[in-house]
């Protein structure tokens, strides 16, 4: 049982990551980034072959988020920043398109094979009866590292700049807040958090074209329990969603896994709609 | 020379003029193509009916909905465990498709409250449970192993031929049923739900009411089609309605163009010739869609009908309607200006 639970959040703590970098992009751009996982699953592939050839892996991590980091700000730039205007429609439309793209550039460079990215901590400690991996302890770290880290972030001047314009995009220019600015700050920061998110999956499990599909819905779904709105919300919805789906996966049939964490985020919907951490919105004509 | 205003004249007798030649264009392909080429056009059919649903509670309706595949697959199912139990075949589709309708309205009623996005999501989730059950519930669907198709035949016509007509009369009476629709006081409704949901609301019409109707039409359409992919595929298996499948059918209804009716068919042809033009390397196909998306999305949002009207208005000089779409961007949006 505890094992199954330590299984669980190290996987749920990925999903959580993958929360926090779509309600990074939800916060400010107002968009639901369907491309969010492959945007991090692109510099994962950095990572594997710099790791692969002998690279010290922690040179290997700085270049992958960098090279997150880079494509957040390129996604922005040219992809989503001229078609602000439209509808949300379009901007989904194009995350998915962008999805694809990305995903298929992956695919043909390194077709399907499922690759392991060696790090450095791998040793488990055994306490009581459990087995925990460092690999496990690692992820969950990183994890409440990087949530409490985005939590001051958007206490600091930039984030409450970035908070205002997910609001109201007109205001805070008035009052001088450098629209483009932000939004390339928002990508970029993104692009860094999915990286991570999809090294630390990888390391869980396998890297290959498809690590980032599972990882764009549970991240939704994650997202989703949280509220859209909440970092510490995504947070825990996503090490939630791990942890009950490792349970379902363990105690019911490794099928049940997903259409478990499925059935939880419907209930959700219906009984809070606006999730667990999120508040209701007064809408307006 | 007097009283007769010609081009007003042309217009009906254009249509039933068109109407006459596309019906006869169907009932000759078959001697014409090959049997390869005519279950290519069988399969464009199936997905623009599919997709057809999709314009309804898309294009009309504004919501995303996201569980078309499993609707898809319900039709598949439904229509070949009845009448391998003894069933017509007719009768089996009409069953699976009211049942299919009943679900949508089971989902539709919790999942239309939700907002946008969560609408989304949720129906997603639904659509993904549907494909679990596909796989689990192994006495209705042969689970994994599959479930063999009875093969529809008319007389001494072969089932690839049967399956051409019947598709071909289905997608042309739902085509023509939706643009009767679309003109009604419903298909109004659906779209000022659409663009002003608040404002419906203090005019007595429940918008709830509306959004689970155009679900349910949609989810009969999806079932129909899938009862029809069934026999194309003639051996069904639950990877066959995956969420892949979803995306498929985004592609379709966003390159056709949302709202338009004709978009379904045009999507359909494109993503149908994608794949099987790429059919051997699964990269190349994704990549192609994805580009497609991207360039779409940017370059022309409303899709590619729109393009087509306005390049035969040019040509025969007539005067453009305006008319903002979801995807375009209202040049007076009343939702903005309210801080």
């Amino acid at each position: 049982m505890v094992q199954v639970i330590v299984g669980g959040l190290q996987v749920g703590s990925t999903y959580a990551l993958m929360a926090l970098a779509l309600v990074l992009v939800l916060k400010a751009t107002d968009v639901p980034n369907f491309a969010m996982a492959e945007m991090g699953l692109l510099p994962a592939f950095v990572v594997w072959v710099l790791v692969d050839n002998q690279v010290n892996y922690a040179l290997a991590i700085i270049a992958g988020l960098a090279a997150g980091v880079v494509l957040g700000v390129v996604v922005e730039r040219f992809f989503i920043r001229p078609i602000l205007r439209s509808s949300h429609f379009a901007i989904v439309f194009m995350t998915i398109g962008l999805f694809f793209v990305l995903n298929s550039i992956v695919a043909l460079k390194w077709d399907s094979t499922p690759r392991t990215i060696h790090a450095p901590a791998s040793a488990t400690w055994k306490i009581g009866g459990t087995v925990i991996s460092q690999q496990a302890v690692v992820a969950v770290v990183v994890g409440f590292v990087i949530m409490i880290a985005l939590t001051l972030f958007f206490r600091s001047r930039a984030g409450v700049q970035m908070r205002a314009v997910a609001e109201d995009r007109v205001t805070p220019r008035l009052l001088g807040v450098r629209l483009p600015w932000v939004f390339r700050i928002t990508w970029a920061l993104a692009g860094a958090i999915a990286t991570v998110a999809v090294v630390l999956a990888a390391q869980a499990s396998v890297l290959n074209d498809q690590t980032g599909q599972t990882l764009i819905l549970t991240g939704f779904v994650a997202a989703t329990l949280g509220g859209f709105a909440s970092i510490l919300g995504a947070f825990i919805g996503g090490l939630l969603l791990g942890v009950v789906e490792n349970l379902a996966g363990a105690y019911i049939s490794t099928s049940a896994a997903s259409a478990v964490s499925l059935l939880v985020v419907v209930l959700v919907l219906m009984i809070r709609p606006e999730g667990i951490f999120g508040q209701a919105r007064v809408r307006e004509v | 020379m007097s009283g007769i205003d010609w081009r007003r004249a042309g217009r009906p007798a254009a249509f039933v003029l068109s109407t006459i030649v596309l019906a006869v264009l169907a009932a000759v392909v078959p001697y014409y193509l090959t049997a390869y080429s005519l279950y290519i056009l069988t399969e464009v059919v199936i997905f623009a009916l599919a997709c057809l649903g999709l314009t309804v509670v898309i294009g009309w309706s504004g919501q995303v909905a996201l569980a078309q595949a499993g609707f898809f697959g319900v039709g598949a199912y439904g229509a070949a465990f009845l009448s391998a139990h003894g069933f017509p075949w007719f009768g089996a589709v009409a069953v699976t498709a009211l049942a299919a309708a009943f679900i949508g309205v089971l989902i539709g009623v919790p999942t239309t409250r939700l907002r946008g996005f969560y609408f989304a999501i949720a129906t997603l989730a639904f659509g993904e449970l549907m494909t679990q059950i596909f796989s689990s519930w192994k006495s209705f669907t042969g689970g994994a192993l599959g479930l063999p198709v009875d093969l529809l035949r008319f007389g001494s016509l072969n089932p690839t031929v049967s399956l051409w007509y019947v598709s071909a009369a289905i997608l042309a009476v739902s085509l023509a049923i939706l643009w009767h629709v679309s003109r009604t006081r419903w298909g109004r409704c659906l779209r000022a739900v659409r663009d002003l949901e608040i404002a419906t609301g203090s005019l007595g019409l429940s918008a709830t009411k509306y959004k689970v109707e155009a679900f349910a039409v949609s989810a009969i359409l999806g079932s129909v089609a899938g009862s029809l992919y069934g026999q194309a595929l003639t051996f069904i298996t639950p990877s066959s309605f995956t969420s892949t499948l979803v995306i498929e059918f985004l592609i379709v209804v966003l390159v056709g163009g949302v709202d338009k009716l004709f978009g379904a068919i045009v999507g359909a042809a494109f993503l149908v010739v994608v794949q099987e033009e790429l059919q051997s390397v699964g990269a190349y196909q994704r990549l192609v869609f994805g580009i497609a998306l991207v360039l779409m999305v940017r370059f022309l949002p409303g899709g590619l009908v729109p393009l087509l009207y306005s390049t035969v208005r040019r040509l025969t000089g007539r005067r453009r309607k305006v008319e903002a779409g979801p995807l375009e961007t209202d040049p007076n949006p009343v939702v903005d200006v309210a801080v």
